[in-house]
């Protein structure tokens, strides 16, 4: 039967295709759902504690967008490992509620999708790994490149950035990042 | 009848519309997974390179290296060039050099005169002359702003005046105002540099042209920042504000007689009687005055500037000196500079750990020509010394990288066989994207501590982002220690000595392919033997201010060398440190040290280093640094970042009305460089980059990145660089999606051909 062996074949690569797609977002999925438990075991024992155990990083802080619903666990380090399973703490910047810019970053397809419905005036909360929470309101959003962000991390203010490739809609990778740039307005009530 | 020939013929002319029609869907799908992956493995259309289009003509403005620059509106006037004459004086543990480079002004207009032109990174400039006809003008030290005010000044009112300033550490440009038709100028710069020393040899070095760099230029695309955001938003302006200023065109060596011819004389006062003397580079004739001093010039007089000077010179005696102590009284202080040698321990009864060693090799295009052949042997050879039980990795980079194995492996033949074969097949090409490399070299996933961790990095550091790779160096090292090779004619010795000393480790030159095995084997007996460590140095009477503070361990036939200022030469220094596994100590006297020239500055200049690293690793604030260095730089009178030297004549000479026009003159490509590999076919064209990083599963990203070499003035703004946050899930489910249904349509077309039969 020759002539099945074309649409087999076809439908094997297809089905593999899709099926890795959908590895991604399954993988950026469950892995929130680990994180989210190893994140409440991180402020419940003050230490560490990675979600899986062959796992090279840890969740350090929760975004969470009480209008959109949105939340996320962020990790640790802003490698491709890392952002597979949640937004990243891109290395050498501050932490959310230090003086200075603390920026993370997430694929725009899994766990920042929600950043192109957020406006300007939303509030977001970061809830850091030692249970502190901080409030920021979303002042502006830009586009850059990845290479010119020109973030200093040291900048006077209390700052949070959220990176994601852009524009939201493209298929491919591409060098602009989307950023939505919050000044911090309080320490959230019940922080401490 | 009728009705059944009409349905026949109808069922025949239906089947070719039908397979016109699959065959239509089929090649829409293959257009659309072909498109999506063209696009995927594609670059886009540099769109953010609109900067890039301002040089029409041939302006110099893409390439820096030493020397004077003489730019007139319309372009560039047939200029007489630069003459160079090195003066160079050892005594004792230091070298005094003198360089003078004489500018004549051909051309009917009063000129400004720009000159780009390197130093050892090492070297303390203190003084400055400018000489006109007869007149000899001494420059004076201020901070960088009120030189160039006072300068800007001076060139406005017609007055003849000088200005030096700092670039880089082994950087600096010149600015000559005033000079007048037909006129000659002297600019004479002195520096002051400890030798180096390498088992029995010691050497000195005198970089002679500024390879053209790289610079991954950050180019602002859109900007909408709150106006209000404390100085935090984003740097729209050029990175390189005065780019053209400080720019020299490079000559096609093809097409252009070398220019620049340079002098070099050497007064070398070893200090013990003079066995071996020999220059790696040049030719040199040696006239003996004594046994321990000799006179040393270029047989073919002079030389074109197109590759560093390097001298060495071996002690008659079987061994060097392993310890040297030298003083200098300044003010009311005393200044000390100590060598130390730490003897050679073998490792006898134990046997030395197994060793992690992540090689890594650049192939941009600036290592094209002799470069890429010598970073290539080098690093056959370093397989080649790998032991079984070690385990190494390869990356090699130009604007993207590869990483041979996914992780370390180990140093079996088949491996080697693999890597061997692998750097074998490199090319030279492309721009320099150094910091992504050094991320993946640094990155240690085993953190297998029975492994020493070790990174030996072969580049000839030819990028302007030097602040950038010290910072990943300082963030990322962790157990890792760097071993930077620098490769070629005119390695970037400040970035390969100042990240060997973030990255704990040391840095190795090798200039020909000759060097090669040499070197190599001399880098391994520090990769493979233990080095000094904890060093401590303590002073039994006086109070002293040490630098470097934090002793750097100490590999296999290197000096320590220490600089401390002292408030009394009395008692003795001890020095404690523990060589593999044995504790080791020195006590030397300092009634017994030699009276040294230009020890101040050296102590100076090393403290300034010092408060620089201690910014890169964040343990001191840039305000607190910056206080630190102009105070220094202020007390010894030194070029740094934050202060020049600046001469006036005090008589004016151009008179009111004469417009004052800037000249510029072009420099040699470095020795063993290929024009094309930097500058591209003759001429240069936008080229767009891909970046592919290998810690992710996706491919390719395309950057901005130009392949321009620009002038490496301003150190590149510290910014933080994004991640890539895309995945490919949609394209592949939308692939995946496509393909299905084209095998769907396909299956019922054909049993629906299988039940018509």
């Amino acid at each position: 039967m020759p002539r099945f062996i074309l649409p087999l074949l076809l439908a094997l690569i297809g089905l593999i295709l899709f099926g890795q797609g959908a590895y991604i977002h399954a993988k950026a999925l469950l892995a929130q759902v680990l994180l989210e438990r190893a994140f409440e075991k991180t402020i419940a024992t003050g230490r560490e504690t990675k979600p899986w155990s062959w796992a090279d990083t840890w969740p350090v802080a929760r975004i969470e967008v009480k209008r959109l619903g949105a939340r996320a666990i962020v990790l640790a380090g802003s490698s491709g490992q890392a952002l597979a399973f949640g937004p990243g703490h891109v290395e050498q910047t501050r932490d959310a509620g230090e003086r200075g810019v603390a920026v993370y970053s997430a694929h725009r397809d899994t766990h920042f999708a929600f950043l192109k419905n957020v406006v300007i005036g939303d509030e977001i909360d970061i809830t850091r790994h030692d249970g502190r929470t901080f409030r920021y309101r979303v002042d502006t959003t830009s586009v850059v490149r990845f290479d010119a962000s020109g973030i200093d991390p040291l900048a006077d203010g209390y700052h949070l950035l959220l990176s994601t490739c852009w524009p939201f809609d493209a298929l491919t990778q591409g060098p602009e990042r989307y950023l939505v740039h919050a000044t911090m307005i309080a320490d959230a009530p019940g922080s401490r | 009848m009728t009705t059944c020939d009409e349905i026949e013929a109808d069922k025949r002319s239906e089947q070719p519309r039908l397979v016109r029609l699959v065959l239509f869907f089929v090649m829409q799908g293959v257009a659309v997974i072909l498109v999506g992956f063209a696009a995927l493995f594609l670059s886009f259309e540099p769109v953010w390179s609109a900067e890039r289009l301002q040089s029409a003509f041939l302006k110099p403005g893409d390439a820096r290296a030493g020397s004077l620059l003489l730019k007139i509106d319309e372009g560039y006037a047939d200029a007489a060039r630069l003459g160079i004459d090195v003066d160079l004086t050892v005594s004792g543990p230091t070298v005094r050099a003198r360089v003078t480079q004489i500018f004549r002004n051909p051309s009917k207009d009063w000129v400004e005169a720009i000159y780009v032109y390197p130093l050892p990174a090492g070297g303390a400039v203190d003084s400055l002359k400018m000489v006109i006809g007869d007149r000899v003008v001494v420059g004076d030290i201020k901070e960088r702003q009120q030189a160039k005010i006072v300068y800007e000044q001076a060139k406005q009112n017609g007055q003849k005046a000088a200005l030096t300033e700092q670039e880089r550490p082994n950087i600096f440009t010149n600015s000559l105002a005033n000079i007048g038709p037909g006129e000659t100028v002297l600019v004479q710069i002195e520096y002051q540099e400890p030798l180096q020393q390498s088992g029995d040899a010691f050497s000195l070095r005198v970089p002679m042209v500024v390879a053209p760099r790289y610079n991954p230029a950050p180019v602002v695309q859109s900007v909408d920042f709150k106006p209000e955001g404390g100085g935090w938003g984003l740097v729209k302006s050029d990175p390189v504000p005065d780019r053209d200023r400080i720019s020299p065109e490079v000559l096609d060596p093809a097409t252009n007689a070398p220019v620049n011819p340079t002098r070099i004389t050497v007064r070398l006062q070893a200090g013990f009687p003079l066995g071996d003397i020999k220059s790696h580079y040049h030719a040199i004739e040696t006239e003996k005055l004594d046994a321990s001093t000799s006179n040393i010039r270029l047989v073919e007089g002079p030389v074109p500037a197109d590759r560093d000077f390097e001298l060495s010179w071996k002690p008659a005696a079987e061994k060097a000196p392993s310890v040297g102590l030298f003083r200098e009284h300044v003010g009311d202080s005393d200044y000390l500079l100590a060598f130390v040698t730490p003897p050679s321990i073998e490792q006898a009864q134990q046997k030395p750990m197994p060793r992690e060693v992540i090689f890594v090799i650049d192939n941009s295009g600036s290592m094209g020509g002799v470069s890429i052949v010598q970073a290539k042997a080098s690093l056959i050879y370093a397989l080649g010394r790998l032991q079984p039980n070690d385990r190494f990795n390869v990356i090699r980079f130009d604007h993207t990288m590869d990483v041979l194995f996914p992780s370390a492996v180990p140093a079996d033949s088949e491996h080697i066989g693999r890597a061997t074969s692998f750097v074998g097949a490199l090319q030279a090409n492309g721009g320099t994207e150094m910091v992504p490399a050094m991320r993946a070299a640094l990155s240690d996933n085993s953190g297998d501590a029975n492994y020493v961790r070790q990174v030996v990095f072969l580049t000839d550091g030819a990028i302007g982002n030097e602040q950038q790779l010290f910072e990943t160096i300082s963030a990322l090292r962790g157990r890792s220690r760097i071993f930077m090779v620098g490769i070629g004619s005119a390695p970037n010795t400040y970035l390969m000595t100042r990240a060997a000393e973030l990255g704990r480790g040391t840095f190795t030159h090798i200039g020909s392919v000759e060097q090669v095995e040499e070197r190599m084997r001399g880098l391994f007996a520090k990769l493979e033997n233990p080095a000094v460590t904890n060093l401590v140095a303590k002073f039994t009477d006086a109070s002293a201010d040490i630098t470097p503070v934090a002793i750097p361990d100490i590999y296999r036939d290197e000096p320590l060398v220490l600089a401390a200022k002292l408030d009394k030469l009395t008692g003795s220094v001890e020095i404690k440190g523990r060589i593999g596994d044995r504790p080791w100590t020195v006590t030397l006297p300092l009634a017994n040290a030699a009276e040294g020239k230009g020890l101040s500055k050296l102590w100076a200049r090393r403290k300034i280093a010092d408060a620089e690293v201690a910014r890169t690793t964040r343990q001191a604030s840039p305000d607190e640094t910056d206080k630190a260095i102009l105070a220094l730089a202020l007390e010894h009178q030194l070029v740094t970042r934050l202060t020049s030297l600046v001469a006036v004549d005090k008589t004016p000479s151009r008179p009111s009305g004469e417009p004052l026009k800037i000249s510029e003159l072009p420099i040699n490509l470095p020795a063993g460089w290929d024009f094309e590999r930097v500058f591209g076919e003759r001429q240069r064209v936008p080229a767009t980059q891909t970046e592919r990083r290998a810690d992710t599963e996706e491919a390719r990203v395309q950057i901005a990145a130009l392949k321009r070499a620009q002038p490496v003035v301003t150190q590149a703004p510290s910014t933080v660089t994004l991640p890539r946050t895309a995945t490919d899930a949609e394209l592949k489910m939308i692939s995946g999606v496509i393909l299905l249904t084209l095998s769907l349509i396909l299956f019922v077309f054909n049993r629906r051909q299988m039940s018509l039969r």
